[in-house]
């Protein structure tokens, strides 16, 4: 596990592994969602490539 | 602050007369320190206030981040949807949360933090409900917003701010409290 260094107001110092635990679970998830969105990414340029479609073109007829 | 029209120097009110308040009131402002992973505000929600502003300024990460906040000790139940654009490209993402550990309430990047969250409720038995601006302040980055609530009734007195990834060093959390009458 990770070592941390965290604030509690105005007092700083190393979390405990409990807290040390949280963070990593809020990384990871925001990692998994990261490479979520990136996957997502990939798909439509891959689907504007097949298209022959710019992402500025795309959005002029999708609206979005 | 020019002298209003009507009025001498000496006229100019120094004091607000009983019974008007502010409508925004500082309730706290801590000083982020060095290199820490996540910073929380013990005393921030109160029955005092319905509604708050929190406000994240200057500082910098460590590396380009995103900073996640958690109510009190709540880590499960952020339910929320994520717009944004990349500035150079205009390309667009829409996303969501879907009963998350956390929520995203802002940016961190090398050149400075960033957050802007308006919450409702946090200390009522009720959902607690949020808004918040995504700004990356970096020219190649992405600007957008995340509307969201947090799914139990807790009544939360706390929040913390934790980075995605590297740490934060410097700069101010302050926080508001819009009054309720």
């Amino acid at each position: 596990m990770a070592t941390y260094k965290i604030q509690i107001d105005d007092e700083v110092r190393d979390a405990t592994p409990a807290e040390a635990a949280v963070i990593d679970a809020q990384r990871a998830e925001a990692e998994a969602q990261a490479e979520a969105a990136e996957a997502r990414a990939a798909a439509r340029q891959a689907v504007l490539d097949r298209l022959g479609l710019t992402e500025q073109e795309a959005q002029l007829l999708l609206g979005s | 602050m020019g002298v209003p029209s009507g009025y001498t120097s000496a006229q100019v009110v120094q004091a607000v007369p009983t019974g008007i308040n502010s409508a925004l009131v500082l309730i706290s402002s801590t000083t982020i320190g060095n290199a820490v992973s996540s910073v929380t505000v013990s005393n921030a929600f109160s029955s005092t206030y319905d509604a708050y502003q929190i406000v994240v300024s200057g500082g910098s990460a460590s590396t380009a981040n995103t900073l996640n906040m958690t109510f009190g000790s709540t880590t499960t139940g952020y339910y929320f949807f994520r717009v944004f654009s990349v500035y150079s490209s205009g390309t667009q993402s829409v996303n969501n949360g879907n009963n998350t550990t956390s929520f995203d309430v802002g940016l961190g990047s090398t050149h400075t933090l960033n957050a802007n969250c308006f919450v409702i409720n946090p200390n009522l038995a009720k959902r607690t409900v949020f808004q918040n601006w995504r700004i990356n302040a970096d020219s190649g980055a992405v600007g957008g917003f995340v509307n969201g609530f947090e799914d139990s009734n807790t009544q939360h007195t706390a929040f913390t701010i934790t980075a995605s990834t590297g740490t934060f060093t410097g700069g101010t959390i302050r926080v508001y409290g819009y009054a309720n009458s």
